[in-house]
């Protein structure tokens, strides 16, 4: 049996093209179908390509694909997903708006720094006690909001007058955030590609025990992972507070959701070790595209709930599928 | 005399083969009501595969099993304990957040809905008796009984589904004395019932003393069946290793340098007593012992994986510091895993990612790595290991066991050339052809200026490569042997009975 | 005694203890300040009970299996739409009809993950934005009214001073549960195989299909418990009426499960969900703002989280470890 299929691996490695059909690996016919099927849906749906619906497009997959972008990391750790990413968000919209008022730097820099402390200390507790990362996220859900509660008292912050507008703008008719989030796709798959801890994040995820005996310090790669994946919300948080003039916890739900769906429709596995920040900027593509076009075709908003999940099952069970 | 009793199982000229390796060939044998019948072997001689195919495990792929003169086909686990046979594994299968009565009734098909039936506990009562396990009360957690209650409970599990042939695979291992008398008086009472029992042990000692016969299997050929009276250790032992020593391990130099490893009193809770050992510069160094032995712990603690780990070991004359992998990798200190899967290479990842996962830090300097450093180094130790280049880019999970194994040592080697190198089971599945080439790896390694410390349960491994051999015995040292003194009768002896142990000191 | 024994467990009892040590700091606390002690208090909290109650159990069976199901808040939501939606007329039929989802969702959940071998963790996250979105369609994204009073009135009306239907129902839920878990057969094969499923495989239980049963449960308890709180406030949300995903959880924690499978019981489970709504009554009876009860629940979550961690043990010998490298460091060491 393992011969058989050493035998078949070696062959498909001789030529350069077979090689190549090799390390795109099984679920890449899947993809690329479910991606022609959504690219002619998309051009047979009319108005998909004029200018409001793209920008809306650019607006509705950025915020989401930031947070998607922290999100890949904690999944390809091996820690599943967190539930607290939206929470973060929020807080950092939160932070972003209440201190405008010194200014856009301290505003913003503040934001980040408190959703990076904010992820990170959990990525600690998960990586140093090696506790459950579902329960930990979800405590720390919890735990953000009754602190955003007390901060807030549960009112909307509101920013200081045309401080955050310059997050609106347009560079090359193209929104700030669109560019926000290519710069984090793009800089996170540099991470994972040309860095030791993205190597390291991937031996983690792939398999714990070996990466433990390979002598990486395997808490600090999970901290580290957790404080990248709050940078990310973090930048969400802020076009968040500058898309509104305002913050409040409420702005950043679902997030966490939406960003897994993206990550898993991606095709990162949920398992860890396997996929990238690219993939799941695919994956958001895809559910954003998906939710204008629904839009645009006339369904409510609510179809697009049913047809997120949907796909994230799909998603899910096609990983099952392909695996067994 | 007993008048020779009709066989209640028969394997008749059963095969079986996995792949391309012939794990089985065309194995006879029967056992009678009331027989106690010892199965020994070394690892790989098809033990295991006979007792996957006598419970439906396996299918044979030739013979027929023949119980009660009727030949069957045994579909399952569950059929063959329908038919009478039970099979007790080394992996116990207790559920340790039942009770004791609800682990001997789990699984069971005649178990009502609602369970707690007096009926039920008066029998669960039996049967714990008849196991020796009377002063345990049937309501008391799994989780607190001991291993050894454990495997009482387990073989308890088996009588009250009236098995009439019950196979034991090694229940002795993990036991202390007092547990493994209580194993065999319990096995006594069996047998006085008339109860057939085939018994799977390393311990040659334990063979002689429970067993009524021997079944001696090798290379997957029955060797042959005897009568304990008639046979003795010597004799068993000859009849296990059989062939002479194969032309498969290189040469060993004799190019003994100064001490690169020593270790001082180690001392591990629950595995390892005050174990001090040297290994020069050079040299293969194995640690013997059956499970429980501490010897793969003891490994596994100077690789720093075991946090647990008291003591001293210095490894170049500098300190190694136990509990951390760090540590010791910047020692040098090198560890290849028993459980590749598991712990020894990532299988997502691809070749040359695992080839470089300890070695990181040379990739690029400020946590930059380079790709083209990366490919450039993986090749130069695919090179040294003997992987096809060309697989470099392949997922590990693609390649074979022996070629997994490649990377799990290529990771191992550092561009400085020497360290030592740690090896648990070094060739535990991997083929004849791969395993040549890791030994020869393994002596290249050692010219180098590598220490290597070593364990294996493959005794002819042991004595093919080791230039000192430490015996090891439930925990602690049994002796020491270096070059021409290392001899296979003698390490046997030592790791499977205590009597003859300290006689042995070289 | 013996039989109280057996029907609690050791967790269980620890967590009851909890329970009336708080209700006495609450009596402690609240008698001197004159603060409203009566009847109406402990309805509360049993009413609140009755809605996190059946949530919590049901994550619980999933967590002693050695599973976890996070789709438990959609279903909830789409409990109560269909329940509202079907029940306009005929509201035993509502009930019938969201017990009937919850069954069957959860239970395909169940053959997905036993099927593909995949973890309840994913299978579970996609059946909570799927079972969210169904909630969605159906009631065309905002809330539905089923303007049936009588209804709610009768679900909240007071039998015996504290209870309620809901809560009698609840309790009854509970019961039955703490009955099968601990005296059928099917608890029984429940427990060993969230103790060690390779063992219990090997000893001749049906696991999968214990799974898939311990997810239609699941999913018909949450279903059911939306259900009768879109009764009791005669409204459904797709959203969901109140959000139970923290505090469930929250419950089965502190009723004794574990995410390392085995542990957990029904009657420590509903204890672990009366101490939350006490607390929730409790803090906000003293006058304590709302996000104090938040703070408090999240912090018992981690404070758990942390006790569960695998590297707990490791990493309290490596604070031992380096005070005792401190303490023998000046003294004279030759390595």
């Amino acid at each position: 049996m393992e011969i058989a299929r050493e035998r078949g691996a070696g062959a498909a490695a001789t030529g350069p093209r077979s090689e190549w059909i090799v390390r795109i690996g099984t679920g890449f016919p899947i993809r690329f179908a479910g991606l022609s099927i959504l690219l002619v849906l998309a051009v047979i749906t009319p108005g998909f390509t004029a200018a409001p619906s793209l920008l809306s497009l650019i607006n509705t997959g950025s915020l989401i694909g930031c947070v998607a972008v922290g999100m890949t990391f904690i999944t390809l750790s091996g820690n599943i997903m967190s539930f607290s990413l939206g929470a973060t968000t929020g807080v950092a919209a939160i932070v972003c708006a209440a201190l405008s008022g010194f200014g856009a730097v301290p505003a913003l820099a503040s934001a980040i720094a408190v959703a990076i402390v904010v992820s990170a200390a959990q990525g600690f507790i998960i990586g140093y006690f090696r506790a459950n990362p579902i329960i930990v996220s979800i405590a720390a859900l919890a735990l953000i909001h009754g602190a955003a509660e007390f901060a807030t008292g549960s009112k909307t912050i509101y920013a200081a007058e045309n401080v955050l507008d310059f997050l609106k703008a347009k560079v090359g008719g193209i929104p700030l955030a669109g560019l926000v989030f290519l710069a984090s796709v793009v800089v996170g798959q540099v991470i994972q590609s040309y860095t030791q801890f993205g190597q390291r994040v991937m031996m983690v995820g792939s398999n714990l025990r070996a990466a433990i005996a390979a002598g990486v310090q395997t808490w600090r790669t999970v901290t580290a992972v957790y404080a990248l994946a709050g940078l990310f919300a973090g930048l969400a948080g802020i076009l968040i507070a500058g898309r509104y003039g305002a913050g409040t916890m409420e702005y950043g739900e679902g997030y966490d959701y939406s960003a897994i769906a993206g990550v898993l429709v991606g095709g990162t596995a949920i398992a860890g070790g396997e996929g990238s920040v690219s993939r799941s900027f695919f994956g958001v593509v895809v559910i954003a595209s998906v939710t204008v076009m629904l839009l645009l075709r006339g369904f409510e908003t609510e179809y697009q709930y049913l047809f997120i999940g949907l796909i994230v099952l799909a998603a899910v069970l096609l990983q099952g599928r392909l695996r067994a | 005399m007993k008048p020779p009793l009709a066989p209640i199982l028969e394997a008749r000229a059963v095969a079986k083969s996995f792949g391309a390796v012939q794990a089985l060939r065309d194995v006879s044998f029967a056992v009678a009501p009331g027989e106690v019948r010892g199965i020994c072997g070394e690892n790989g001689a098809g033990k295991s595969t006979l007792i996957k195919i006598l419970t439906g495990v396996h299918q044979s792929d030739r013979g027929t099993i023949v119980i009660d003169g009727a030949e069957r086909r045994i579909e399952g686990p569950l059929h063959a304990q329908a038919l009478g046979i039970a099979f007790v594994s080394q992996e116990l299968s207790i559920a340790p957040h039942l009770s004791v009565e609800d682990n001997i009734w789990l699984g069971h098909r005649d178990v009502p809905l609602l369970h707690r039936r007096r009926a039920l506990r008066q029998r669960a009562r039996e049967v714990l008796e008849l196991v020796g396990l009377r002063h345990l009360a049937v309501d008391v957690r799994a989780s607190t009984l001991s291993l050894g209650e454990r495997q009482l409970l387990e073989i308890a599990r088996m009588l009250v589904r009236n098995a009439r042939v019950l196979i034991l695979d090694e229940p002795t291992a993990t036991l202390s004395d007092r547990e493994i008398a209580q194993v065999f008086a319990t096995l006594r009472r069996l047998k006085q019932q008339g109860r057939t029992i085939i018994f799977i042990t390393h311990r040659l000692a334990e063979i002689f003393e429970i067993c009524d016969s021997v079944t001696v299997l090798r290379n997957g050929y029955e060797v042959g069946s005897y009568a304990t009276s008639e046979v003795d250790r010597t004799g068993l032992i000859e009849a296990m290793l059989g062939r002479p020593l194969e032309q498969m391990y290189p040469q060993a130099p004799s190019t003994a340098g100064g001490p690169a490893l020593v270790v001082r009193d180690l001392h591990i809770p629950g595995s390892v007593r005050s174990l001090s050992f040297v290994v020069p510069q050079g040299c293969i160094a194995c640690l013997v012992g059956q499970i429980g032995s501490g010897a793969t712990e003891a490994v596994r603690a100077l690789a720093g994986l075991v946090y647990t780990a008291r003591g001293e070991a210095s490894v170049g004359g500098r300190p190694l510091r136990f509990g951390s992998v760090p540590k010791a990798l910047a020692r040098n200190v090198r560890f290849v895993s028993e459980e590749r899967a598991a712990e020894g290479v990532f299988l997502n990842l691809s070749v040359r990612e695992n080839l470089l996962a300890t070695q990181l830090d040379t990739l690029g300097a400020g946590g930059w790595m380079s790709r083209q450093r990366l490919t450039a180094a993986a090749g130069r130790l695919a090179g040294m290991v003997g992987i096809d280049g060309r697989r470099l880019r392949s997922r590990t999970r693609e390649l074979s066991g022996g070629n997994q194994q490649k990377v799990a040592v290529g990771r191992s080697v550092t561009s400085h050339g020497t360290g030592v190198l740690l090896m648990n089971e070094p060739t535990r599945g991997v083929d004849v052809g791969a395993r040549a080439e890791i030994y020869v790896l393994m002596r290249r390694l050692c010219n180098q200026g590598y220490a290597i410390l070593m364990t294996s349960a493959d005794i002819e491994e042991v004595v093919g490569m080791s230039d000192i051999v430490v015996t090891m015995y439930r925990g602690a040292k049994v002796a020491e042997y270096a070059g021409d003194a290392i001899d296979r009768t003698r390490v046997l002896s030592d790791i499977i009975q205590q009597q003859t142990a300290m006689a042995g000191t070289a | 005694m013996k039989f109280l024994r057996q029907l609690l467990g050791n967790a269980t009892q620890r967590v009851f203890a909890l329970f009336f040590i708080l209700s006495a700091a609450f009596v402690a606390l609240a008698l001197p300040a004159g603060l409203p002690l009566n009847w109406e208090t402990a309805f509360s909290v049993l009413q609140n009970f009755s809605t996190l109650g059946p949530v919590a159990l049901g994550l619980g069976l999933t967590m002693l299996v050695r599973e976890f199901d996070i789709s438990f808040a959609g279903m909830f939501g789409l409990g109560g739409c269909v329940a509202v939606l079907v029940g306009a007329t005929s509201p035993a039929l509502g009930i019938a009809a969201a017990v009937a989802v919850g069954l069957l969702g959860g239970a395909a959940q169940g053959v997905f993950m036993t099927r593909l071998r995949l973890s309840s963790v994913a299978v579970t996250l996609g059946g909570l934005l799927t079972f969210g979105g169904i909630a969605y369609v159906l009631t065309g994204n905002r809330n539905v009214p089923l303007g049936n009073l009588e209804l709610a009135m009768s679900m909240n009306a007071p039998i015996l001073e504290v209870f309620s239907i809901r809560s009698l129902v609840a309790w009854a839920l509970f019961i039955v549960a703490a009955v099968v878990v601990g005296y059928t057969r099917t608890g029984r094969d429940m427990i060993a195989t969230g103790s060690d499923v390779q063992a219990s495989v090997l000893a001749g239980v049906r696991t999968e299909a214990i799974i898939i049963g311990v997810f239609g449960a699941s999913g018909t308890l949450s279903a059911l418990a939306g259900a009768m709180l879109s009764y009791s406030l005669s409204t459904a949300s797709p959203a969901g009426l109140s959000d139970v995903s923290v505090p469930a959880v929250a419950a089965v924690i502190l009723g004794g499960a574990s995410l390392s499978g085995g542990t957990g019981r029904p009657l420590g489970i509903a204890a672990g969900v009366l101490v939350l709504c006490l607390l929730r009554t409790g803090l906000t009876t003293v006058g304590v703002p709302p996000y104090v009860h938040e703070l408090v629940t999240g912090a018992i979550l981690l404070a758990f989280a942390i006790g569960d961690g695998a590297d707990l043990m490791r990493r309290l010998t490596d604070v031992e470890r380096f005070r005792s490298f401190r303490l023998r460091a000046p003294g004279p060491r030759s390595s």
